[in-house]
């Protein structure tokens, strides 16, 4: 024992300086991310702000009953998976056909500019995405209604119409993250070994071929590890461009957990009940991306973290 | 690969086929922005009649006027910079040393923590506690809260890292045998080393501020410390809730869509500046270490 | 005087131990060569010398300091590592000058240490490179250079020319054999490469499993290796090694290679052993191939000529154990595909004892 103290003395004699270096990155930690979860009690008590989080009673699980038996909260919950699958399906695929068709171009100038254009969106901010979004499809000045007016068809106030709010955010999410996105499946069919190309065009394959039986199954590992992922992330929504662009007219297909909480807590003052809305969505993330990572492991053999 | 005189005609029909495709891709993924960017020089009438496709209809600087004497409009352009020069400083200088500590094999209990860092990747508390928490540490309505709320987070701390534990041992080893302590070490060695990942976690920074919105729509109170997100979230606001008060500005020489667009170009042109610079990171991989994660 | 002394060296990492107890005493500016096989410890054994890892038991003396507890900076030792961990971002100039600086040594004296060290190595024309734009050979200078400017006491290498190409490691190794002399400063090189140690040694330590196997200048264990282990490693091709049995008298032993009996040398050790089981050991250059006065005559089977230029290597063997032999070609090696005999002259025989592999000394010994 009197070794081991001996020796941890020299230890941190010789190494202090790297405990002074991690301390700043530890104590923010603490501070805006640990902090922040002995918070998270107040989901299971009656907080008032002039009794804190420590003084206020505890009341069990009364406002996650209060939740469930809410329709607002089951609506929400049910749009952010209905919300999060669509994406899935339509927005998943989108960043795969992009890499394999990047890795078609053979001219590096065309293919570096058109890189550089699709990249570009996901580094726009959410709120001018929403401002491109509500302009473009503004009823009277917004070109969406200028060419549908083309076919006369009369103006659609989109914006306003619960049926279209899902299609509208799907595809602005495509339009801004599908090209950034393919950056992952590049980097994999980088890692491809060109003698399997080489020897393929010695057997005489054609381009189209070598995509469907030698890009496609390489990457595979990768696009499964991805997709696994965004599984385990079916409640992340970006959240950020619903606020901006539902209203109350289209809560009912838009409506989120996140904007549900955000709503509840921070605009109606419902921090207890937000709160536990907010743990619940924690925990069931948790267990889902727990359980992706262990499924990618057992796939892929290489743990994602 | 082979060369072009190897392929058949279908595999250059494929090939130009592709090309056109993507093309279509890349244009449509542009087309948003010149749109916004000729309504922005058209004239509010042209732009409320539903006029532009293309180009300007009745070129006009009529909007950017509007904007530009705007005193909010320069205010929150200042606050954004503010937050974004000092929230990418604060992050670098908590980010680099924690992610350089943490990739040390000496550090003792280097997984516990490690695995503190990364467990806030897999649960955090949420919105409530977090807003809860800043109001108790008194960070509501402050440049400093805003700042320093937001300058750390496991993906770039775990990014960093990786590449520091792909330098060879010997750096250190050499460095050490030289008289370096850690510091110099990290400072004349690491840093240095690490250019390349260090330019990818500050633009990430830099993005990741310039664009943020919500916290500090949340955060801050006062008119005079919002950034230019939540002042153009305003007017945006403004166009999509109220019909009437666009209405109104129908004979004006400006409409709120050209005002909107006009800010939204203000905004984007610093993005298009840095863009350029910092593109040249996306492939070498050095992306995919935080990505594997 | 700057010389270093192992004694009873311990690695231990956790429960396992890697490093046994080494006993070592280097010798003012003695060239001492640790080699052997990866994973024997040697570098282990280097790193605790720098201070780069820490000693779990033994004591380390460096000119007559007890350092176990300095840090590496303070030791004044100089390193040279595998890859050179040469800083990219800096020229050659601020590679070599890194340490000095750091040391907070003045501007005028840091230059004039450079260009003097540049002028040692040929690197004066060089000082602006970046190390991206240098030749292995020249990136391998730069990091001796740095090693060199700080005048340490020791220089301890850690295999520093395993990245370099053949041609240039030869060269290197010149070079390093003439920049010792020159500055005679005590010196400590890792390698698993054999030549290396026998080219550039004053003394070679063998080392195996976290043990030394034997100390010595090359050309002792070249001659009398303590064990089998000694004969493989030392020596290329390695040493011939077949088992058999002592047997005949005393005062003519000998032992049945294939089918042959081949007389043993009248080792003391060997008296009374007949029946014993041994390991009988022929370096491939001592395998004749044409007959000599006294020498063992065993007849083989030929399977391959390797045509190394003035020299040859015939692959052969001997029952069913690979034998293989040396020889000078004298510019033709068609006569050599007719060789079915090679001849061994008894006192150039190694016997080794089959059980421990440990040698029966020679009487040259000593």
């Amino acid at each position: 024992m009197q070794k081991k103290l001996a020796w941890f003395l020299q230890h941190m004699r010789r190494e202090w300086q790297i405990y002074v270096l991690l301390a700043p990155t530890i104590i923010w930690f603490i501070l805006f991310l640990y902090k922040p979860m002995y918070g998270l009690q107040i989901a299971f008590k009656d907080y008032s702000i002039f009794r804190g989080i420590a003084g206020s009673p505890w009341v069990g699980f009364e406002h996650f009953q209060t939740l469930f038996e809410s329709d607002t909260f089951v609506r929400a919950l049910k749009n952010t998976v209905i919300i999060s699958a669509l994406s899935m399906m339509f927005g998943f695929p989108m960043p795969i056909i992009l890499a394999l068709m990047f890795n078609e171009i053979l001219n590096q100038t065309y293919k570096k500019t058109a890189q550089t254009l699709v990249y570009l969106p996901h580094f726009i901010s959410t709120v001018i995405i929403a401002g491109i979004v509500v302009t473009a499809f503004s009823p009277s000045a917004g070109i969406v209604n200028t060419i549908i007016g083309w076919f006369g068809i009369e103006p659609i106030y989109f914006l306003t119409k619960p049926e279209w709010f899902r299609p509208i955010f799907i595809g602005s999410g495509i339009w801004q993250e599908a090209g950034f996105s393919s950056i992952v499946f590049l980097a994999a069919i980088a890692g491809v070994n060109p003698s399997l190309y080489e020897s393929a065009v010695v057997d005489g394959a054609s381009r189209w071929q070598m995509m469907w039986k030698i890009t496609l199954p390489s990457i595979m590992p990768t696009i499964i590890i991805m997709l696994i992922i965004r599984i385990g992330n079916i409640l992340e929504i970006g959240f950020e461009l619903v606020i901006l662009l539902y209203q109350p007219a289209t809560y009912q297909t838009a409506d989120v957990i996140n904007t549900f909480i955000y709503r509840q807590g921070l605009q109606g003052g419902q921090y207890d009940v937000a709160a536990a809305a907010g743990l619940f969505n924690a925990v069931v993330a948790f267990v889902l991306v727990m359980t992706a990572n262990t499924i990618s492991r057992r796939v892929s053999r290489t743990s994602l973290w | 690969m082979a060369k072009m005189n190897l392929y058949s005609r279908g595999d250059k029909l494929f090939v130009i086929a592709n090309m056109v495709l993507i093309g279509i891709f890349a244009l449509s993924t542009l087309y948003p922005f010149i749109y916004i960017a000729a309504v922005s020089f058209s004239s509010g009438f042209a732009a409320t009649a539903g006029k532009v496709i293309l180009t300007p209809v009745d070129l006009t600087l009529a909007a950017y006027e509007r904007v530009l004497s705007e005193p909010e409009f320069w205010r929150s352009y200042l606050n954004t910079f503010i937050y974004t020069i000092g929230g990418t400083l604060m992050s670098l200088i908590i980010i680099i040393p924690g992610a350089y500590a943490l990739s040390r094999p000496q550090l003792i209990g280097r997984r516990f923590w490690n695995l503190v860092v990364a467990f806030t990747m897999w649960f955090n508390a949420g919105m409530i506690p977090f807003f809860l928490n800043m109001r108790d540490l008194g960070l509501m309505d402050s440049y400093f809260g805003l700042i320093i709320g937001f300058a750390c987070n496991a993906f770039n701390i775990i990014l960093l890292r990786n590449f520091f534990e792909s330098i060879p041992a010997s750096f250190e080893e050499a460095a050490r045998m030289d008289g370096a302590n850690e510091f110099q070490v990290l400072w004349k060695v690491f840093v240095p080393l690490s250019k390349p990942a260090i330019a990818t976690v500050t633009l990430f920074c830099i993005v990741a501020r310039w664009n943020g919105f919500f916290w500090a729509m949340v955060l801050l109170q006062d008119e005079s410390k919002i950034p230019l997100q939540v002042y153009l979230r305003q007017i945006i606001a403004t166009l999509s809730d109220d019909e009437e008060f666009a209405s109104t500005l129908l004979t004006a020489p400006y409409s709120v869509e050209t005002v909107t667009a006009a800010i939204i170009v203000c905004s984007i042109i610093p993005v298009l500046i840095i863009y350029p610079f910092v593109q040249k990171y996306f492939n070498k991989g050095i992306l995919l270490g935080g990505v594997k994660e | 005087m700057s010389g270093v002394v192992l004694d009873k060296i311990v690695k231990r990492y956790g429960a396992a131990q890697v490093v046994h107890g080494i006993d070592l005493q280097i010798e003012p500016q003695e060239f001492v060569v640790l080699v052997g096989p990866s994973g024997c410890g040697k570098s282990t054994t280097l790193r605790m010398i720098a201070g780069l890892e820490e000693i779990s038991d033994g004591n380390l003396t460096i000119a007559d300091r007890h350092v176990n507890n300095v840090a590496p900076k303070d030791r004044d030792v100089a390193m040279v590592f595998q890859n050179y961990a040469l800083y990219p971002h800096l020229n050659v100039a601020e590679n070599i000058a890194f340490g000095l600086r750091i040391r907070k040594v003045k501007k005028p004296e840091i230059a004039k240490s450079v260009s003097e060290v540049a002028e040692i190595l040929g690197l004066t024309d060089y000082l602006d490179r970046r190390p991206a734009d240098l030749s292995g050979g020249q990136r391998q200078r730069v990091a001796m250079g740095r090693a060199i400017v700080r005048h340490p006491e020791v220089f301890l290498f850690d295999e520093p020319l395993s990245n370099l190409d053949a041609k240039l490691r030869t060269q290197m190794r010149a070079e390093i054999k003439r920049l010792h002399k020159r500055l005679g400063v005590t010196s400590i090189y890792v390698t698993h490469d054999q030549v290396e140690a026998m080219t550039l040694a004053d003394r070679i330590v063998v080392m195996r499993d976290g043990r030394i196997e034997q100390i010595g200048r090359p050309m002792d264990l070249f001659n009398n290796p303590v064990n089998t282990f000694v004969a493989g490693f030392i020596g290329s091709p390695p040493m011939n090694q077949l088992t058999a049995v002592v047997e005949g008298g005393d005062d003519a032993p000998f032992a049945t290679l294939g089918e042959t009996k081949v007389k043993l040398p009248k080792l003391p050790q060997l008296q009374g052993q007949a029946g014993r089981k041994v390991v009988v050991g022929i370096r491939p250059e001592h395998a004749l191939i044409t007959p000599v006065d006294g020498a063992s005559a065993i007849p083989l089977d030929l399977d391959l000529v390797e045509t190394l230029g003035s020299e040859a290597l015939l692959h052969t063997h001997v029952g069913d154990t690979p034998f293989v032999i040396k020889t000078e070609t004298h510019g033709d090696i068609d006569h050599l595909y007719d060789v079915d005999k090679v001849y061994i002259n008894a006192e150039k025989i190694k016997v080794f004892d089959a059980e421990t592999g440990d040698v029966f000394a020679h009487p040259t010994q000593g």
